[in-house]
């Protein structure tokens, strides 16, 4: 993609300011001209679809140009990162945000987060894909929707998070033991229909820690001693057809 | 009698919260409810699901939303999380005319379809609205008198789609509290967060919250607290004494599901309700209700 950048003009006779102005504006590149004072008399932003010296060399190029000076040049690149965001249900509402903070302040996890659920926003508007989608912001989420309920904008933060889990799967970039979790969930959804509790625990600490399943057994015991813990998963009849769905759904590409 | 398309959810059909279960069934020939189980019901996927992209786990919920048009009722949840994620695929297909078009093919591939008439409803917001505070006094042969009960709504009831009550500071469980007898009392943070199944993966970040609520609940002197979720009551209940060496507190607060509060009320036995299921035993702060009530359980029984 092309480039943004700034162009300081000086021109040879002040009172051609109006028409030089008029004329800047009428070429394709230029994207907004203001007058002035000091050392130049305009300043343009254009947006170089090639290079950003053809766009200088062409307004060079008229007589009533003295000089000319580049100011700043900085990508013009859209922000796929904002795009692949806003595309996901619930993802586009990050375009709303005012940067209040509400949505931080309400969160019972912020403390846990990397960055704070306003500074996720900000930084996926900052195209920061890779940070965000590394931090365990959204895996330290616990779906409370406390801010989606006060955020003044509308703005889904529970929601996003849910996006951002999405996201950082399909680019392979999970952080943390959430997503193992997660994963022993679904794997247990697949293959019964039902979430098997005891199945579900065993998996996530034969993946994650098999040491630290010592330091749950106590709870464990509880459990199984007050009869809720069922030792066996129980299938559902439609497990076949669950899984066709299953299959479905990632055919027609979900992600 | 009313009837109802129940959907229990894993927690409460044989899992760590199969006394909500239980105790619902026993409520509701009491409160002259008809649920009926959807037949074959999978997960509604919850949260860990979200995970996978958005189209699979709206077509995994939507499975059960499909089948539960056929029949024509309400579709009653007694599970937060089962009940938040239903609503959820319901309005994504309402919201997200491309996601319904591909849900749509999905259920088409597998023989169903979803036209979007299911209403998704809590078993708290049902018994509360439908059935009505007026009718449960007039139910109640032992009144809970003296009985401090904090109660605590969690976050999926009142939360997100602007619901029944206040997302704020809901009132709805401390009135229906309130109607059987006992006190509720003041708890600043009856909507907050206790972790939820970050238990597993973040256990010290939901310690910490659940300790929080108990510190609030036993400071506001509460004998119990009565929660209307599966998760809740089993992060309250189960990991208390991990809370206590943890953090070097003493709580013992039994942690009870609306439903078995209501039935012991009603009169319903302990047994029917799965009381001893609660790793906290109730016996110390329901002891006197339950004496009572022995004598009237026969009566209301004939009746």
């Amino acid at each position: 993609m092309g480039m943004k950048a700034y162009f300081m003009i000086k021109i040879k006779a002040t009172d051609g300011l109006t028409d030089a102005i008029t004329e800047l504006e009428a070429m394709p590149e230029v994207e907004a001209v203001e007058p002035v004072s000091g050392e130049y008399d305009l300043v343009a932003r254009v947006d170089a679809p090639i290079r950003v010296v053809l766009v200088a060399n062409k307004i060079l190029a008229k007589e009533w140009v003295e000089g000319l000076h580049i100011l700043k040049i900085e990508p013009a690149e859209p922000n796929p990162f904002l795009d692949e965001v806003c595309s996901m249900p619930g993802g586009e509402s990050v375009r709303w945000c005012i940067q209040c903070g509400m949505c931080s302040g309400s969160c019972p996890n912020v403390a846990q987060m990397d960055y704070s659920p306003r500074k996720t926003i900000a930084m996926i508007r900052a195209g920061r894909r890779y940070d965000v989608l590394i931090s365990n912001s959204m895996w330290v989420c616990a779906s409370c929707y406390l801010c989606t309920v006060r955020c003044p904008r509308g703005v889904k933060p529970t929601e996003l998070m849910h996006s951002l889990e999405c996201l950082a799967v399909r680019h392979n970039l999970t952080n943390g033991r959430t997503p193992t979790m997660y994963r022993a969930f679904i794997d247990s959804v697949k293959s019964n229909g039902r979430v098997h509790e005891l199945g579900l625990m065993s998996r996530f600490y034969l993946k994650t820690n098999p040491l630290a399943a010592l330091k749950m057994l106590p709870v464990g015991l509880q459990l199984l001693l007050h009869g809720r813990m069922s030792l066996k998963p129980r299938k559902i009849k439609g497990t076949g057809q669950l899984k066709a769905i299953v299959e479905k759904a990632r055919t027609l590409g979900g992600g | 009698m009313r009837y109802y398309c129940y959907f229990p959810g894993c927690s409460s059909s044989e899992g760590t919260a199969v006394a909500y279960g239980l105790s619902t069934q026993a409520i509701a020939s009491a409160l002259d409810m008809g649920l009926i189980e959807l037949e074959d019901w999978n997960c509604c996927g919850s949260t860990p699901y979200s995970l996978t992209n958005e189209l699979e786990s709206v077509s995994v919920a939507t499975r059960n939303l499909a089948l539960a048009e056929k029949t024509g009722l309400d579709l009653v949840t007694p599970c937060s999380s089962c009940y938040t994620t239903l609503n959820r695929a319901n309005s994504y297909l309402r919201q997200y005319p491309e996601l319904k078009g591909k849900v749509d093919e999905i259920l088409a591939s597998v023989g169903l379809d979803y036209r979007g008439g299911v209403r998704v409803r809590h078993l708290f917001e049902v018994i509360f609205n439908d059935i009505g505070l007026k009718f449960i006094k007039s139910k109640v042969v032992n009144r809970l008198g003296g009985l401090r009960v904090a109660a605590y709504y969690g976050c999926q009831l009142v939360r997100p789609e602007p619901g029944f009550d206040n997302p704020h500071n809901p009132q709805s469980l401390d009135r229906l509290i309130a109607s059987l007898g006992a006190e509720p009392v003041p708890f600043p943070l009856k909507d907050h967060c206790c972790g939820g199944s970050l238990i597993i993966p973040e256990l010290d970040l939901a310690l910490g919250l659940i300790h929080q609520l108990l510190e609030s609940a036993a400071s506001n002197g509460a004998q119990c607290i009565v929660t209307v979720c599966p998760l809740c009551q089993t992060n309250l209940d189960a990991y208390q004494d991990m809370v206590n060496s943890r953090f070097r507190t003493r709580y013992n607060l039994p942690v009870l599901f609306f439903t078995q509060l209501l039935g012991v009320a009603l009169g319903i036995e302990p047994k029917d309700l799965a009381l001893d299921k609660g790793i906290i035993s109730t016996e110390m702060s329901l002891a006197p209700f339950i004496m009572v009530a022995k004598p009237t359980t026969e009566t209301s029984r004939r009746v």
